[in-house]
């Protein structure tokens, strides 16, 4: 009988890595270890070095290979920034829920992402646009701190075209090159033009964005159920056991990584 | 279930048996409190049943403190070896099913939890004597165990009552049937008598009760508690390593490519930190009172009964003298 260790990591090849911004990487692995639903997340590890938690930014409909796109932070960060094509990581998953598409089903789904926090929201648009007849409309905000942190700059204009796609950036603070709004992401989210009765909303980004978005979409209309809101909490194992990343009685790794505004709102100080 | 009597110097072999098989601890009393010690054919160390539940947590049996659990580039060795826990009481019985519940009834098995489970024989012993740290009664258990072990013994006069409670216990008495007598009606009274003595005894310990709302209760009065209550507090987090139902680990990696799953605790300041340096528990007041709602409000919620024994480590082990029972009859 062949035990299951869930705290091993498969190996698996890092084959391109691509500079989205200062700062923030894409990292390619194929072939593809291992397959997920939009919305679930992985453990990732630098051998020697330790583990991280990362939601995949490729599409889950792709089957050739598995995308992250990373913020250097600390430690395991740092370590994967000095990888190369061709080095060894690890990796275990997938782990989390995944989104209720089915719910999304026929209704306006309003994207809001800061930052490197636009890299799960990747995978779940294209989840989306695979199967873009399903939703009514897709909606995307996005803010970044100045026009050379906005990532997938090569892929907006194209997404952007698509029938019933509607994009908006906004930057901090803007360049000479920058012609479009400037000011933090709340600046693109004045007018929300959806149906609240019929729309979702996804929230993912830094947590003093996470706040204010959140507090804006809901005296904008949209229900704490309807309310998809991305937690970030220190994680360890993933399997909903070493307790790290309680978000009260809840474990962002099991019952989340996505949770409702009516999930959490109880919680003294959701956002960290 | 049928009871056996074990006379007085029938347990000593009965433990040269279970050697044989099994890696055997019983509790012994060194610097005058009770502690597990590893059980060997020259042992000349005597055995204690009549106190309370050892100084160390049982969960050292079950989930080491540290482990390698993972090694990346070649396969995991792991011997893990069969054990008998003998004079396991009550309150640590309950904490076994706390762990069952987060490591075996999960998405994710742990098979190295599972694999010690399996493979360890547990033997109960009745509490005579619960001492002032002592308030399982006030979390609806007994201070004898009628379930969760394999055989339960009491001490009576000359000997012991012995009571299978599981298959693996019955396989026990089965295969030393030679030692075991059937017990007499007076045996019986005594172990009842004595079980009696010792309920009255916490109910003398623990005059008051726990209010019924007690897992709403914790997340009600948000603050004040804490601050009333913890400020002899020094975060030595002694009393989660103590802790029999505290299960919080953290997974890391050495250079050699090894994982290692170490105990964690919630009182340290850095353990809900963040990439990057955020802390959504960044004041002690938070990890403090995260223990209780951890214990008393979220596994409640989860699993249906609280993560807490009444064992009174904690009480025993903090330097602050902060008792557990006082803040929750506060409450
Ligand atoms: C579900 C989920 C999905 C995510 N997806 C993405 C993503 O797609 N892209 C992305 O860029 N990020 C993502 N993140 C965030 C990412 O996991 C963190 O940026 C990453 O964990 C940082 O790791 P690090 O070692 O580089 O950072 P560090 O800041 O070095 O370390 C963070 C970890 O190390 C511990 N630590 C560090 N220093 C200390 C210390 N002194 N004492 C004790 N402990 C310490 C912390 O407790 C923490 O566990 C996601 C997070 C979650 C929870
Ligand atoms: S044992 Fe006492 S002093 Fe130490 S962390 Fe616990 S409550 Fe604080
Ligand atoms: S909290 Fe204290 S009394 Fe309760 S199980 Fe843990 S150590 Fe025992
Ligand atoms: S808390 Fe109860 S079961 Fe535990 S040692 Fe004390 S009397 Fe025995
Ligand atoms: S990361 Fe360990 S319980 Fe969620």
């Amino acid at each position: 009988m062949t035990i299951i260790n869930p705290y091993e990591s498969l190996p698996c090849r890092l084959t391109e890595i691509v500079e989205e911004s200062p700062g923030i990487k894409t990292f390619t692995i194929s072939p593809k270890p291992i397959n997920f639903e939009a919305g679930q997340f992985a453990e990732l590890t630098v051998p020697g070095v330790g583990e991280a938690p990362f939601t995949p930014s490729s599409s889950p409909f792709d089957n050739d290979k598995l995308e992250f796109t990373i913020m250097k932070v600390g430690r395991v960060t740092t370590a994967l920034f000095n990888l190369k094509p061709g080095d060894l990581v690890g990796i275990r998953g997938p782990y989390g829920k995944r989104y209720p598409l089915e719910k999304f089903r026929g209704k306006e789904v309003f994207i809001v992402g800061g930052g490197v926090g636009f890299a799960p929201l990747r995978s779940l648009f294209l989840a989306l646009v695979h199967n873009i007849n399903d939703y009514k409309k897709i909606y995307i905000r996005y803010g970044a701190r100045s026009p050379k942190d906005i990532v997938y700059k090569q892929f907006l204009p194209k997404w952007d075209k698509l029938e019933n796609v509607d994009i908006l950036l906004t930057v901090d603070v803007g360049d000479e090159t920058w012609n479009g709004r400037v000011g933090v992401v709340t600046v693109i989210l004045d007018e929300i033009p959806v149906d609240f009765n019929n729309s979702v909303a996804i929230v993912c980004g830094p947590p003093i964005m996470m706040k204010f978005v959140t507090k804006r979409l809901l005296e904008a209309g949209f229900s704490g159920a309807d309310l998809y809101l991305s937690m970030e909490r220190n994680m360890s194992c993933g399997l909903g056991q070493c307790n790290h990343c309680r978000v009260g009685e809840l474990y962002v790794c099991k019952d989340g990584p996505v949770l409702t505004w009516s999930q959490i709102k109880h919680v003294r100080e959701p956002f960290v | 279930m049928e009871t056996y009597f074990l006379p007085l110097d029938k347990f000593v072999p009965l433990l040269l048996r279970l050697i044989e098989k099994y890696e055997v601890f019983i509790p012994t009393i060194e610097q005058e409190r009770p502690h597990f010690h590893r059980f060997s054919s020259e042992d000349t160390s005597t055995i204690s049943f009549e106190h309370i539940r050892t100084v160390e947590p049982v969960k050292h049996f079950l989930f080491k403190p540290i482990e390698s659990v993972a090694s990346f580039d070649k396969p995991l060795e792991k011997g893990i070896k069969p054990q008998a826990i003998v004079g396991i009481k009550r309150c640590d019985l309950k904490a076994i099913e706390v762990y069952d519940k987060v490591f075996l009834d999960s998405e994710f098995v742990d098979p190295f939890y599972k694999k010690r489970r399996e493979t360890t024989i547990l033997i109960s012993a009745d509490c005579p004597q619960p001492e002032p740290t002592c308030f399982c009664n006030l979390l609806g258990l007994n201070p004898w165990v009628d379930e969760g072990a394999d055989l339960n013994v009491t001490p009576v006069r000359s000997g012991y009552v012995i009571e299978p409670l599981s298959p693996k216990g019955e396989a026990i008495i089965e295969e030393n049937k030679i030692w075991f007598e059937n017990t007499s009606p007076e045996d019986l009274e005594q172990r009842e008598a004595s079980r009696k003595k010792a309920l009255d005894k916490l109910k003398e310990i623990n005059p008051d009760r726990f209010k019924e709302d007690l897992y709403e209760r914790v997340n009600v009065n948000e603050q004040k508690f804490c601050l009333s209550e913890a400020s002899g507090c020094v975060e030595c987090c002694g009393c989660l390593m103590c802790c029999p139902t505290c299960y919080c680990f953290l997974l890391y990696d050495e250079p050699s490519n090894e994982r290692v799953r170490i105990w964690d605790a919630c009182y340290y300041a850095a353990y809900a930190r963040v990439g990057g340096g955020a802390n959504p528990m960044p004041d002690f007041t938070s990890r403090f009172k995260n223990r209780f709602e951890c214990k008393f409000n979220y596994f409640y919620k989860y699993h249906g009964f609280f993560a807490c024994t009444g064992c009174g480590r904690c009480i025993s082990g903090c330097m602050g003298k902060i008792d557990i029972r006082k803040i929750l009859l506060k409450l």
